[in-house]
Parts: structure tokens; sequence; C-alpha cells
């Protein structure tokens, strides 16, 4: 299972780096949008996979179950993914208003 | 030892920025209450490093027990920092309040501005690679905001590669949490840098650790990463480049030290080598690009760059010397360059322009701006016994010490060019002559600029009708009140100069904090057996 989610980070970052050498300002956006989401996959992966038990001690039970799922990696995506948004909407007002000033949305632009 | 205090230089600007959201329109009270609030977090600030001297101050957020929850450490070197930020942000806002009235503050800017000083002084306390993730997110993204905001309407793109360089430079940063998540199995810097030597063979450390000084050095702005910042820091008003030049790459500084000399093991000596010799090309190339400007700020900004080179190769050489010497020119630095790109903002208030062939006669109309830029100028270009003398002579005592011939000359190179491009400014702003007065239709109204004696101007005209009138520069009680800022700054820029000796040995013990990490690691685990401070109020 790593190895594919490997492939699929990888995947996700070579096309944001495509995008993100073009010239357009929203292409340079989704690309570092899908960047961001890549980093996401990779900190997934980074914890080791399990697909036993939740991080979730029942009431019943004094401990968890070995094995669980790393919940770090979990808690760390989470904050990540809250952060990705804040930035992307920041990067599409931005955006937005290079457009409205230039009337362009080439990143060297003619102003 | 445990203290919520290690909280409050975080918690007291974000309460102050969302108070500040409250209060709508930026009025007099406002401004008032803000400064009270900054001139707080500086003596908060002492105090704690005060206390950071005896041992390192440590708060587990929410009581979860080491390395799971987040902690927050404050050691000397955090001390010297924090101190560092809140006098930075004190000088600056007061700046800005000589600057403009009341009313023409954009009501936005003190939020942002405190929200910013948050993020950095998180960025500072830390103990946790994810959270200084999260810390230069917060800094960031205020940052944005402020180099937006005030920009005008057509130069919104001038933000854009501030904001794509640093967007990436976020993106390494997380997928190199997730790195070391996978390798140590924590984020924690202290237990990272207990597992650390055990690894310190394995290849994927090398990776880490290479990535991890990437993120540092596109923050500090090293070279070949730092093209972004002349680019992006002049264009904004005054005290806010001030601010982000005198602090905000210095960030990435911190983090370079903090990481290289912190968290990873001593024996990665290609490392050391490669940033020694990122930071002495920085040099030259910064201050080469300094001496190819004919703008006060962007020739500031250029220095920026090769300043942050001298520090980065002291980091380089990797003895507690120079470690001691990388803390002591963070700090020389960061007075200095505040104050410079200050006195930058007055150039730019009095003449309309910061071009160096719109500015002169300086040094006739203001004694004092004259002699703190003087002061600072040659500070900067390592004069003794000014504070930058100090910085550069340990740095270069040091790579005396090793042998490495090639790079002290480069030092030595890179400070007489500083000390060229600094006369640049000075021949043509303060002893150059003023300005031709048909120049003055871009004069903004706060710049009273009056005709020399009437009849004597007519009596030359009259005699020589080609040459145009020469005007006297005067100055308003507005500059004023930002030349008082600037001097307050230099005095104290003045003092780390003349008080050198107690400076370097408070930069020494924090140089030795940093690098005993079995110490940081004892007061972290410390956490585990007292009880939490937050359950006792």
């Amino acid at each position: 299972m790593e190895l594919q989610l490997a492939i699929v980070a990888g995947v996700l970052y070579a096309a944001g780096l495509y995008l993100m050498m073009r010239r357009q300002l929203v292409q340079l956006i989704i690309g570092l949008g899908l960047i961001t989401n890549g980093t996401n996959v990779l900190i997934f992966t980074s914890g080791g996979l399990t697909r036993t038990n939740p991080p979730v001690i029942p009431e019943e039970m004094p401990e968890t179950l070995e094995p669980f799922a790393d919940p770090v990696p979990q808690a760390l995506i989470l904050t990540a993914i809250v952060i990705g948004f804040g930035v992307l909407a920041f990067s599409l007002v931005l955006a937005h208003r290079v457009h409205k000033a230039s009337g362009s949305d080439d990143v060297r632009g003619a102003s | 030892m445990p203290t919520n205090a290690a909280a409050v230089p975080v918690l007291l600007p974000l309460l102050g920025a969302l108070g500040a959201l409250f209060v709508r329109r930026p009025s007099a009270g406002r401004r008032a209450l803000i400064a009270l609030l900054l001139t707080g977090l500086t003596a908060q600030s002492l105090w704690l490093t005060a206390r950071a001297l005896e041992a390192p101050l440590v708060l587990s957020l929410g009581g979860w027990v080491v390395p799971y929850g987040i902690v927050l450490v404050v050691d000397p070197l955090s001390g010297i920092m924090l101190c560092l930020s809140a006098v930075s942000a004190l000088a600056t806002t007061l700046y800005g309040y000589a600057a403009e009235p009341a009313g023409g503050e954009h009501p936005l800017r003190a939020p942002l501005f405190l929200l910013l000083t948050a993020g950095v002084n998180l960025a500072f306390v830390t103990g946790d690679l994810f959270n200084l993730f999260v810390a230069f997110e917060v800094l960031l993204l205020a940052s944005y905001g402020l180099m937006t905001l005030e920009l005008e309407r057509g130069s919104t793109r001038r933000a854009l590669p501030y904001v794509t360089i640093n967007l990436i430079g976020s993106a390494l940063f997380l997928c190199a949490a997730a790195f070391t998540y996978s390798l140590f199995g924590t984020l924690n810097f202290a237990e990272m840098a207990s597992r650390a030597p055990a690894l310190s063979a394995d290849l994927r450390l090398h990776v880490l650790a290479v990535l991890l000084v990437l993120v540092g050095a596109l923050k500090a702005g090293l070279f070949p990463l730092y093209h972004w910042l002349p680019q992006s820091y002049p264009v904004m008003p005054a005290p806010l480049t001030a601010f982000f030049a005198g602090l905000l790459t210095k960030v990435g500084v911190y983090v370079l030290i903090r990481l290289v000399a912190g968290v990873l093991p001593a024996e990665l000596h290609f490392l050391h080598t490669a940033l020694a010799w990122a930071g002495g090309v920085t040099m030259v190339v910064g201050v080469l690009g300094a001496l190819a400007q004919d703008r006060v700020q962007h020739i500031l900004a250029y220095h920026i760059v090769s300043q942050v080179g001298y520090m980065v190769l002291a980091l380089g050489l990797f003895t507690p010397y120079a470690i001691t010497a990388a803390i002591f020119y963070v700090v020389h630095h960061i007075l200095a360059k505040t104050t410079l790109l200050l006195v930058g903002g007055v150039v730019q208030a009095v003449f309309g322009s910061d071009r160096l062939a719109d500015t002169g006669g300086l040094a006739r109309s203001s004694q004092v701006l004259s002699l703190t830029f003087l002061l600072q100028a040659l500070s900067l270009a390592g004069v003794p016994p000014l504070s930058g003398f100090w910085g550069k002579l340990m740095i270069i005592q040091e790579g005396v010490r090793q042998g490495e011939t090639v790079l002290v000359v480069l030092a030595l190179v890179a400070s007489l060019l500083t000390l060229l491009s600094m006369l640049k400014i000075w021949l043509a702003s303060f002893w150059g002559p003023p300005p031709l007065a048909h120049e003055s239709g871009d004069l903004p109204s706060e710049a009273q600029v009056t005709q020399q004696s009437p009849s004597l101007t007519s009596q030359t005209q009259a005699s020589h009708p080609a040459a145009p009138a020469r005007k006297l520069v005067t100055l308003t009680h507005r500059t004023r009140g930002m030349i008082w800022v600037i001097a307050g700054l230099t005095a104290m820029s003045l003092g780390v100069g003349l008080g050198a000796g107690p400076l370097v040995s408070l930069a020494d013990q924090a140089a030795t904090r940093v690098l005993d990490h079995a110490a940081t690691l004892e007061a972290v685990r410390a956490l585990n057996r007292s009880p939490e401070p937050g359950k006792h109020p």
C-alpha cells in the first residue's frame, strides 16, 4: 500500500510542478494545490499504514488493541488541510486582484 | 522549568490582534493601547530571557505527555530573539505612528501586524517541527496580507514573487516534516536531537537535512534562493519594510541555527561546508547587487541578502565560538538594518522618492538623521567599535582559525563593498546637492520644501537664466518624530557595540545551550514528571 501511495504523491507532485512552470496564474495556483495534496498523501504514508484498529480506546478496554493506526500524521494532515485551504483562498483573491488590475493572468504580465 | 509564561509572547499579540479587529477605526486610543501592549511584550520578553538563562522554560500545551503533545521551549536563544522581535515591532509601530496621522492608517494594518508578531514569536518559542510549520504559516499569511493591503491598485503583481516562493517553501517544509516523522518517529526537537546521532551515517538523514536547510535558506534569502527578497520588500511602506527586513529573514536564520546546531547531528560536515560556502557567495553576490542599485531602499534590501551571508557563514564554520558569533551578528543586524530602512523611509517621506538622483542635502537639514545613518552604515560595514565590527571580527577570527582563507577574504571584500555602497547613499542623499526645484511636481504634501531666499534666487536666475534653483530641505514635525524613533534604535545599537563584552557572553550562553542537546531533552522530559502548570491557575 505504501508503494501505491508513494506513486500517487509522486504523480501529484509532477503534475503540480508542471502546472507551476506554466505562465498562467490560475495554473500556478492549481499546481500549488496539487503539491499541497501530494504532501498530505506523503504525510499520511510517513506514519506507516495499517488497516486494523483506530487509535481510539474503547470504554470497556484498558488500552487500544495493537496494532493500531498512528494518530499523529492524521492530526498533522488535518492541520495542513486547514492551512492549505486558507492559503488557497488567499491566492485566488490575489490572482483575482492581479487580473482585475492588469486584465491578464499571465505571470509576467504587461504591467 | 515548566511555566505558562512561555506562551505569553504568542498570546499577547494574538489577543491584541483580535482586540484591534473589534475597534474598527484606527484612533489615537487604539494606537496608544497597541504601543502599550508592545511595550509590555518587550518587558515580558526581557524577563523570559533572564529566567531562561537559569534553565530553559518549557510548557506542554494541553498537558499531553512529551513527545506526543506540542511543547513550547524558551532557551536563551529564543529569549534573545523574542526581545529583538518585540523591540523592532515596537519601534516600527511608533515610527508608523509618527509617519501617518491615525486617520490615514489602514484599518487592517494593526491587526495583521500583531498577528505577524504572534507568528514570529511562535516560531521562536516552539519546540516542535510541525508547530514551526504552523508558525510559519501564521506569519506568512499575515505578511501576505500586509504586503498586498497597501500596494497601489496597479502593483499588486509585485507581491507575486514573495507569495509564490513562500507557498513553495511551505510545501517543501511540510514535505520535510513528513520525512522527519517517518525517519525519527517524532517531531519534537529535543527528542529528534537525541535520536539523530544514531542515524548520522544514514543517507535518509542526509537528504532530510538538506531539505530542512533548503527551507530555512529560502526564508533567510540565501544564495541562490534570494531573488524574491529585493524584489518584494522595498514595495511596502517603510515601517513594514523595516520590520520585514529586520526580522523576517532572521526567522530563517534562527531556524537554520536551531535545526543545524540544535537538532541535526554534528557529524554532517558536508552540510556545514555547503552552508559556509553558500554564506560566502551570498555575502558577495548580495553586496554586488546593492552596488548596482540606484534607490535607497533597494540598496538596503540587497544588503539584507549580503548580511545574511555572514550569519550563515558563521553557522557553517560550526564551532561553539562561531555559533556565538552568528547569534551576536543576528542581534547587531536586526537593530542596524531596521534603523537603516527607517532612515530610507525618512528619505522617501522628505523627497517623495528614494531614487538617489532625486535626493540630496539631508546632511545640512538634519544632523541627527545624518549621524544615525552614518553610525549604522559604518556599523554594517564593520568599523570599530560599532556592533558590526565585533560580529565580523569573531567570524573572521574563527575562519582564520579553521584555515578557510578564501572565505575570510570573501568576507573582507564584502565588508569593503558594503562600505562603498553605503557611501553611495551618503554622497547622494546626505552630502549631495538638494534636488532641483523643477522636480518638485511629485513631492508629497508633508514634505515642505522652501525656495532658498527668494531674492537671492531671483538674482541668481537673473544672472544665470539657465541655472535652475536649488531647494533647501526642511523637516516637518512628522519627520522629526520618525527621526526620534531612529535615534532611539541607534542608541540601542551603539549600546550593543560598546557593551559587546556582556552581550557576547550572553550569546555564548545561548550557543552553548543550543548545542547542549542533552540538557534540553532533560528539561522537556521533566514535563512528564512535574504537575501540569495549566491545571493550577
